[in-house]
């Protein structure tokens, strides 16, 4: 194959790897903390599409997209702030048995909701904001501006949150509840406010990935759902509640489905991301950065 | 015993009057009941639920039309002595998916009581439904699903009014050969649409020993980036670029051939009329001048006194110029009731005898027939085709030139300068 084309090609898959670890960050952040998954992740990265499209068109205007992208992301995480508290902290709140259950009945039919609120408040057409930047040449690969500012801005947002998780006093509890809740509760600590905060922080993070892709991937009601599952595949060949890992299997979903689809065929680009995480699964069931763990 | 007499009399005269009441009906003193056709098109994600839409308000102008225009059904018409009978409309939403379109076409027949359905957009959802008309004997007319396999396989109560795959693939390889390209890339999505024109262009290059070498790709529908695909096209250096997705894919082929310089260096024709739509300019911008792309209709097209009718009375119930989308759509309601008046009779399986056997009026004039033809050329009528291209940002496919066929040409491929 001539070097070019696979360079290009390579690049063409970092660059939208590095867009799919934006949503398996959201999604792993949230399992870390409240040990929950949110199937409704996807959705809130629609609603971010959303948001951010109506604020271009309706407000702000097509230049001012960087003004109209932190009120996107604002807006989803309020969004998912009022989820969590009005949804999901009473079945922490009451102690209900089998949560897992709860928590994926209350996201699965938020999905549901979600999906049929947008086609009734826009109709099931497919919108588009105009492109955030002109044409990049990224080296051989001519890129579209608004996927280069969706990959730095994915950077950017992850360098913020890894800054945030590491270095202040919200991160320190965030990290505590992730480790262990009952000793984060004996420490003082307000669980369902942090909750509130990680279920926001996580769902912003979709908010932001569905904005800064809404010129690339269109904004329609079910724009959400493919984001979910590659969410979730990232997660899982990265290992659960692994936020490197997350970062690293998104690179190499993104690596496998370009190269997949070119040298094999494209007829199955989503089958080369479950190909892997199979394979994984079989060499290494904890996923790349996971741990084993045993409960009593 | 007087009273008791006079107890009985009352009852004996109110059985009188339910039975005169009863009889009355029976005769047609009140209102015959409304005939039901159904409509079954994509109207929620994942199908293209614009398309959807349009072929909605297509259908609910042909009830008008049969409404007003025609003054119901039957009424003496033809020499049938039925009474008068108005038609009504029921909807279902089949997503473009399989297992809804077998769900409402269900519901339309058993609880709607429809005596046709149509409005079909995507052919998977078609192809799942139609065997359930064979068993019901319910007459289905394909709007706009394209795929061979709809006609081919020979249903009994399947019908269609839109070009079939060969269709397509003559017009895009007769317009290929007119421009003197040989070199032509086709992206196509995993659907019965997509790999059907795949199949039919191939087939056809191949019947006609066409010097046209064809690279034809199908991608997952689902997919939403396909750069690496394009990528290896662009390095091929096609002639032209064949479209063939479907709602939001084809929308994601434009951009993204666009973002890696490939479109509209390399000409890209759309394989259906995806751009007539408001919708087209507001994603793409100037990104989407210089596509060309397959249309069922252009106003430069002769319309028939029923398309004029229909042309008309759309702009002033919608506000809106009417779509290939919105005639075809009416033209099925109004072909459904012209056979239920030539057969005189609601039910589908005379509809579906009257059907084969009659001709009825079209919105483009030359009037249909459905034959119990050889091949994919059972019980299909087709509209014809033009390859349009526009030639400047936010133009209306009304202004965009007619590129082929020759016949009708109104302009010639512009290239970016």
């Amino acid at each position: 194959m001539d070097p070019t084309l696979l360079t290009q090609y390579v690049l063409a898959g970092l660059v939208i790897g590095g867009i799919y670890c934006l949503m398996a960050v959201g999604i792993t952040f949230i399992y870390s903390v409240m040990k929950m998954i949110n199937w409704a992740m996807g959705e809130f990265y629609m609603i971010g599409g959303y948001v951010q499209y109506v604020l271009i068109t309706a407000w702000l205007g097509p230049q001012r997209w960087a003004l109209a992208l932190p009120l996107a992301v604002l807006t989803v995480a309020a969004l998912g702030m009022l989820v969590q508290r009005l949804l999901l902290q009473p079945m922490f709140a009451g102690q209900l048995e089998r949560l897992d259950e709860y928590a994926t009945i209350v996201t699965i039919s938020l999905t549901v909701l979600f999906r049929n609120l947008a086609v009734v408040l826009f109709g099931p057409y497919q919108f588009s904001p105009r492109d955030y930047a002109p044409p990049v040449q990224l080296g051989p690969l001519p890129i579209n501006g608004s996927r280069v500012v969706a990959f730095l801005g994915a950077a950017v947002l992850l360098g913020l949150f890894a800054l945030v998780v590491r270095r202040t006093w919200l991160g320190l509890a965030l990290r505590s509840v992730a480790q262990n809740r009952l000793g984060a509760l004996a420490a003082g600590i307000n669980l369902s406010r942090i909750d509130m905060l990680a279920f926001g922080i996580g769902v912003g993070l979709a908010g932001a990935a569905g904005a800064l892709l809404a010129p690339v991937f269109l904004v329609y009601p079910e724009s959400g759902a493919l984001s979910t599952v590659k969410g979730f595949e990232i997660i899982v060949i990265g290992g659960l509640g692994s936020l490197p890992g997350s970062i690293v299997g998104g690179f190499l979903l993104g690596l496998v489905e370009s190269l997949g689809s070119v040298l094999i065929s494209p007829s199955f680009r989503d089958v080369y991301g479950f190909g892997l995480l199979l394979l994984l699964l079989a060499l290494r069931p904890t996923g790349l950065w996971g741990e084993q763990a045993r409960e009593a | 015993m007087k009273a008791a007499m006079g107890r009985g009399g009352v009852a004996a005269l109110t059985v009188a009057m339910a039975l005169a009441l009863g009889v009355a009906t029976s005769v047609g003193w009140a209102a015959p009941a409304p005939v039901t056709l159904g409509v079954l098109t994509p109207l929620s994600p994942p199908g293209d639920t614009s398309a959807g839409q349009l072929i909605v308000r297509g259908a609910e102008l042909g009830v008008q039309y049969i409404n007003t225009a025609m003054g119901g059904l039957f009424g003496g018409k033809n020499g049938c002595t039925l009474p008068a009978t108005p038609v009504r409309l029921a909807v279902e939403d089949s997503s473009g998916v399989p297992e809804r379109a077998v769900a409402g076409f269900r519901r339309l027949v058993t609880e709607d009581h429809a005596v046709g359905v149509f409005g079909a957009f995507h052919s998977s959802a078609m192809l799942a439904a139609a065997p359930l008309a064979d068993e019901f004997m319910v007459p289905y007319i394909s709007t706009q699903a394209s795929a061979a396999d709809i006609t081919r396989k020979h249903f009994a109560a399947v019908f269609r009014t839109h070009p079939i795959d060969p269709d397509r693939a003559a017009t895009w390889l007769g317009f290929i050969q007119a421009q003197g390209w040989h070199r032509v890339a086709m992206l196509a999505e995993n659907t019965d649409y997509g790999i059907g024109l795949v199949e039919a262009t191939k087939a056809l290059i191949a019947q006609k020993k066409m010097n046209v070498a064809l690279d034809a790709v199908i991608f997952d529908r689902t997919s939403s980036d396909l750069t690496p695909q394009l990528l290896k096209f662009k390095a091929a250096r096609p002639d032209l670029l064949i479209n063939v997705g479907v709602g939001t894919p084809a929308y994601l082929i434009i951009k993204q051939a666009h973002d890696i310089g490939l479109f509209p260096q390399t000409p890209m024709l759309g394989s259906y009329d995806f751009p007539v739509r408001a919708e087209y300019w507001k994603n793409l911008g100037p990104t989407g001048v210089y596509l060309t792309f397959i249309s069922y209709y252009h106003p430069r097209m002769a319309l028939s006194p029923l398309g004029k009718w229909a042309a008309v009375e759309y702009a002033k119930r919608y506000h809106d110029t009417a779509i290939y989308s919105n005639l075809n759509a009416f033209g099925d309601a109004v072909i459904l009731a012209e056979a239920m008046s030539q057969a005189c009779s609601r039910d589908p399986r005379k509809v579906i005898a009257a059907l084969e056997r009659g001709r009825f009026d079209t919105w483009i004039g030359g009037g249909a027939t459905f034959p119990r033809a050889d091949g994919v050329l059972w019980h299909q009528w087709s509209p014809p085709l033009v390859i349009l291209q526009y030639t400047q940002a936010e133009q209306t496919y009304d202004q965009a030139p007619i590129l082929y066929p020759p016949s009708m040409k109104t302009g010639t491929y512009q290239a970016p300068r």
